[in-house]
């Protein structure tokens, strides 16, 4: 007893559903970019089940902003080191 | 008057005498005695309707008294007026409550239909098994009963049991059994059922001669003590299965029933009087906690051993908090539940959530403390006083409940947290015993068998807690635990971080933690004081990991998911979850399998280095496979059938296997698992209960050894060999063992057909086109 | 394009409106069930475990950036077992605030209570809600099943008789929903 609202991974789901007309639409090589960000959303489903927002989009998207974010640091810190050795 | 100690064994109600009690002296005998025990309930309503009702009682005297009553509504906060009506004869009570309860259906009624052990430990202490000092008169009449070691005792004194245990030699819905294993006071008999008569007279003289306690059987309740009685009655040679004279034995009749969208089937069951009978195939949790367990359980609900033996955990909970409701003359309601409180729906979306459970990552992880709140749902009903009737709408209180529009009076002791608090202190006790308790212990089996029953007990207590049909249930209260746990878990990984360790992965009332430099038990004690000061809960170590690994979902190898890992402790023990070697449904060649290979994983420092001798096994698994040198009853799965055998669009295994059985003749029911082969061809599988043997030639090896190597290589690729490759190298020297091998995928592979985007009516025309 | 549009029964004090149609229906209960929000406080009682927060926060974000303030404004109690419910609308407020019964006879369908004993509790409930409509706007979903089974039907008699305007919907899409005249 007690569940009512569904769980944080079938609302990514349902969000998913909601945009693919969006993804089919799209180029092959795009597709497979756009699962990648769900993939990346999906890794802090936690968080986003902990946040309980009524609208949960804003907070898939902060997902995959921080994974992007994660990735842009974890290259910068690459081209640094790649740069300081062909100084 | 004489005077004995010894254990109450049996209690039931009697037509003329009252209640009636069996017990087991210490001194050797058996006694049973008598005592007349009136039953109240009572009945709530307007002062009108409780009039009527008091006319239409009050010219039956000398069986029924009535009175005006205050009693405790835990509901409504406070005393409320109530009519207690008194039945002097027990065993009239349930049947004349009912009739009352037809008669006036628009009153409440509240203490009603109770077990009457309850009602008997709620009036005298004494609960089943108890070690009691017992006074009786001439006439066997109780005359008083003092409980010497009540149900938190940590080492009662061992009750003398008389067990006869009776077991057909095979299973019965497997093949006709042909002989009765009878086993008593270290003595084995076989009694053939080809000959009835000599089966009877000599089972009859057996129980005759031992006059046991117990009576342990092997699909007693379903098959045997039926086949029995019938046999008895039909040849005329009486079989006295209870003490209790003039009475037959009581038949439960088997249900089927919904229960969290599951479907559960509860077999018939046989009730003995003066004598308990136990199926241990129809004993909940037997293969958990055995008899040991289910006494405890009997002590610590107040339910006789022949129920307590049957039901749920949840039943038991349900009866322990009745037990403390019946002590603190709060009312026990009979129908009435509390509806949910009126919220703001904004409340619903941070109220409706579950513990908080982290996504790990996939792959091995070295060196890895895991650290889990001591039975952290109870704990929190019990530290912070959560109780139907505590919880109290106030989104502006200062103590509010983390997050939750709601506030607890902690003015007094609530109910369930009454109810539980001996509960949870004796399972932390018992687990602090046991840790220090040497495994050579004779006592340490009856502590773990014991210590598991109490965990289930409180394991259930929490779900029961939001239960719909729970007497004391109260959703608030329910969501309110998991505000709490979701809090303490998040402040646990905040100690854990703050302190320099990497949180690997959390999980509702547990964490796993890594830091470089704290590799040894003796490190991870501040972190769990650290926890225990900012909680308020208790909280342990289970041990540190060499190294674990966590896999992923078994529809999707790169999805993370919290319940699938295995990993070996620093004292090499082994931890498993969610994979083939824990689940009910795999069959135990493959289940054996991985475990050998986690053993073998586990055997060396580096996992590496086991790698090849975990070919080889599996290389030797595989030729013993093709050979038929593995015993088919090694092959079994054992699923499940979710839900009617119609509503099965595509039959799944399980749902064939059963059509097989049908057509056989033999009915299985939703809820049971059917065990089967997978078979070559059409349809595929074999039921194991079928009455013909199945040919061993129709195994299908090559699936068998698919699943083979898909569960060795969930335990092996992280260490380099997944399926592909693990295939490969055990295939490589051993040609006999080539099959058609896997088909491959795509590497990425994309989506297509995409429900409700995909165009179905060009799908249709197209169609017609290439028809 | 033409498109059938449908307008829900407007809620009135003095008369229970009854919809029944399939739970496809319920996206639409909570376009309307935001429309009341913005207006003021609404009851909701759920018999059936079916209340989509959800959805009702798109739809209200469709008109406000107040999401939260709206979602306040919506006070929600979910029934379990037909006592639940009987004791649910007995408790209820009586001072006009309008009263949304979601999935009606869903508690009354469990089998684990005696018929005769789900059917007297069943008129309970109605007799309560008649009460309750005299003084504020009542609305009430049943359920209706592909699968029409007999207990249902036998229970939806009652629901019948007692409800003023009766909404019966059997197509599963659900144009897009008027804002009621209140």
């Amino acid at each position: 007893m007690g569940r009512t609202l569904p769980s944080a991974t079938q609302l990514m789901l349902q969000e998913e559903a909601s945009l693919a007309r969006f993804r089919r639409a799209l180029r092959r090589s795009d597709q497979l970019a756009f699962d990648d960000l769900f993939t990346a959303a999906q890794k802090h489903i936690s968080a986003a089940a902990y946040a309980a927002h009524a609208l949960p989009f804003e907070t898939f998207l902060m997902s995959m902003l921080l994974e992007e974010h994660k990735e842009v640091m974890r290259l910068r810190k690459i081209v640094e080191t790649l740069e300081e050795m062909h100084a | 008057m004489r005077e004995f100690t010894g254990w109450l064994l049996d209690l039931f109600e009697d037509p003329r005498e009252g209640l009636v009690l069996y017990f087991i002296e210490e001194q050797g005998g058996r006694q049973r005695l008598t005592r007349p025990f009136p039953v109240t309930f009572y009945a709530l309503g307007k002062d009108a309707q409780l009039r009527a009702l008091w006319q239409h009682l009050s010219d039956r005297p000398g069986e029924i008294t009535l009175r005006r009553a205050r009693r405790m509504d835990v509901f409504k906060r406070g005393r409320v007026t109530a009519l207690a009506v008194t039945i002097h004869n027990p065993y009239e009570a349930r049947k004349t409550f009912y009739r009352i309860a037809n008669q006036f259906p628009s009153l409440e009624y509240a203490d009603a239909d109770l077990q009457i052990s309850l009602r008997f430990a709620a009036e005298t202490g004494a609960f089943p098994l108890s070690y009691c000092r017992v006074l009786a008169d001439e006439s066997d009449q109780l005359r008083d009963i003092e409980v010497l070691e009540d149900a938190w005792t940590l080492k009662p004194s061992p009750i003398p049991l008389r067990t006869m245990s009776l077991a057909p030699d095979v299973a019965p819905h497997h093949e006709p059994p042909h002989y009765l294993k009878v086993e008593v006071e270290g003595e084995e008999y076989h009694l053939d059922f080809s000959t009835w008569r000599p089966l009877l007279v000599n089972l009859r003289a057996l129980i005759q001669r031992h006059d046991p306690d117990l009576l342990l059987t092997d699909w007693g309740d379903t098959w045997l003590l039926p086949l029995l009685l019938q046999q008895s009655e039909k040849h005329h040679i009486p079989l006295r299965l209870n003490r209790e004279a003039g009475r037959g034995v009581s038949w439960h009749e088997e249900r089927t029933y919904f229960s969290y969208g599951q479907i559960v089937y509860r077999g018939q069951q046989v009730h003995l009087f003066g004598r308990c009978h136990i199926d241990r195939q129809n004993a909940m949790l037997w293969k958990d906690y055995e008899l040991d367990g289910t006494i405890e359980v009997s002590r610590v609900t107040a339910l006789p051993l022949q129920t307590s033996s049957r039901v749920s955990p949840g039943t038991g909970i349900s009866s322990i908090e009745m037990l403390t409701a019946l002590r603190e003359g709060i009312l026990v309601p009979w129908q009435k539940q509390q509806a949910e409180m009126l919220k703001p729906a904004a409340d619903l979306f941070t109220a409706d959530q579950g513990g908080l459970v982290y996504q790990p990552r996939i792959g091995v992880h070295k060196d890895v403390a895991e650290i889990d709140f001591v039975s952290l749902y109870p704990a929190i009903m019990v530290h912070f006083n959560i109780s139907p009737e505590t919880i109290l709408p106030d989104p502006d209180a200062e103590n509010r409940v983390p997050a939750l529009g709601l506030a607890i009076d902690t003015s007094q002791d609530g109910l369930i947290p009454k109810a539980l608090r001996p509960l949870l202190e004796k399972r932390i006790e018992m687990k602090k015993h046991l840790a220090t308790t040497p495994t050579w212990d004779p006592y340490r089996k009856n502590f773990k068998h014991r210590a598991s029953a109490l965990k289930w007990l409180l394991v259930t207590c929490f779900g029961y807690l939001g239960y719909k049909n729970a007497r004391f249930g109260r959703i608030e209260a329910h969501q309110a635990v998991t505000a709490y746990g979701r809090e303490a878990l998040l402040r646990a990984k905040e100690a854990a971080e703050d302190m320099g360790y990497r949180v690997i992965q959390l999980y509702v009332d547990g964490l796993w933690v890594q830091h470089p430099d704290k590799t040894h038990p003796n490190d991870i004690e501040p972190l769990l004081l650290e926890i225990q000061e900012r909680t308020g809960l208790p909280i342990s170590l289970d041990g540190i990991y060499r190294w674990v690994v966590f896999v992923g979902s078994r529809q999707n190898k790169k999805r993370p998911v919290a319940n699938r890992y295995f990993g070996v402790f620093q004292d090499g023990s082994i931890k498993v979850r969610g994979i083939d070697a824990r689940r009910r449904d795999s069959t135990p060649f493959v289940a054996n399998a991985q475990r050998h290979l986690l053993e073998l994983l586990a055997g060396q420092a580096e996992p590496e280095d086991a790698l090849p001798e975990a070919v080889a096994y599996l290389r030797q698994r595989l030729m013993a496979l093709h050979r038929g040198q593995v015993k088919l009853p090694e092959l079994l799965v054992r699923q499940r059938l979710g839900r009617k055998l119609e509503s099965y669009r595509a039959p799944s295994p399980a749902a064939r296997a059963v059509m097989q059985l049908k057509d056989a003749g033999k009915e299985m029911r939703p809820g049971q698992r059917v065990p089967f082969l997978y078979t070559l061809g059409k349809p595929g599988v074999f039921a194991w209960d079928r009455p013909q043997a199945p040919n061993p030639r129709t195994v299908d090896v090559a699936r068998y050894q698919r699943l083979l190597l898909r569960a060795a290589a969930i335990v092996l690729e992280s260490w380099g060999l997944d399926e592909e490759k693990l295939t490969e190298r055990v295939l490589s020297e051993a040609s006999q063992l080539r099959l058609p091998s896997p088909s491959r995928q795509h590497p990425r592979q994309h989506r297509r057909n995409i429900p409700g985007v995909v165009d179905t009516a060009m799908d249709r025309a197209l169609k017609r086109q290439s028809q | 394009m033409d498109r059938q549009i449908t307008t829900f029964p407007i809620p009135t004090t003095g008369k229970i409106s009854l919809v029944v149609a399939p739970r496809t229906v319920v996206p639409s209960l909570m376009s309307m069930l935001a429309a009341l929000a913005l207006r003021g406080r609404v009851i909701v009682v759920d018999g059936g475990n079916c209340f989509d927060g959800y959805a009702l926060a798109r739809a209200l974000r469709r008109h406000t950036h107040q999401v939260q303030a709206a979602l306040k404004a919506v006070q929600l109690s979910r029934a379990f077992t037909c006592y639940q419910m009987v004791a649910m609308l007995a408790e209820l407020p009586v001072d006009g605030t309008p009263v949304i019964v979601l999935d009606m006879l869903s508690t009354f369908l469990d089998e684990n209570v005696g018929p005769a004993k789900r059917q007297r509790l069943l008129d309970n409930s109605l007799a309560l809600l008649r009460r309750i409509s005299q003084g504020a706007p009542v609305a009430v979903w049943s359920r209706s099943h592909s699968t029409p089974n007999d207990d249902g039907q036998v229970l939806l008699t009652p629901l019948l008789e007692a409800a003023h305007d009766i909404w019966e919907l059997e197509t599963p899409e659900l144009p897009e929903h008027q804002l009621p005249l209140f």
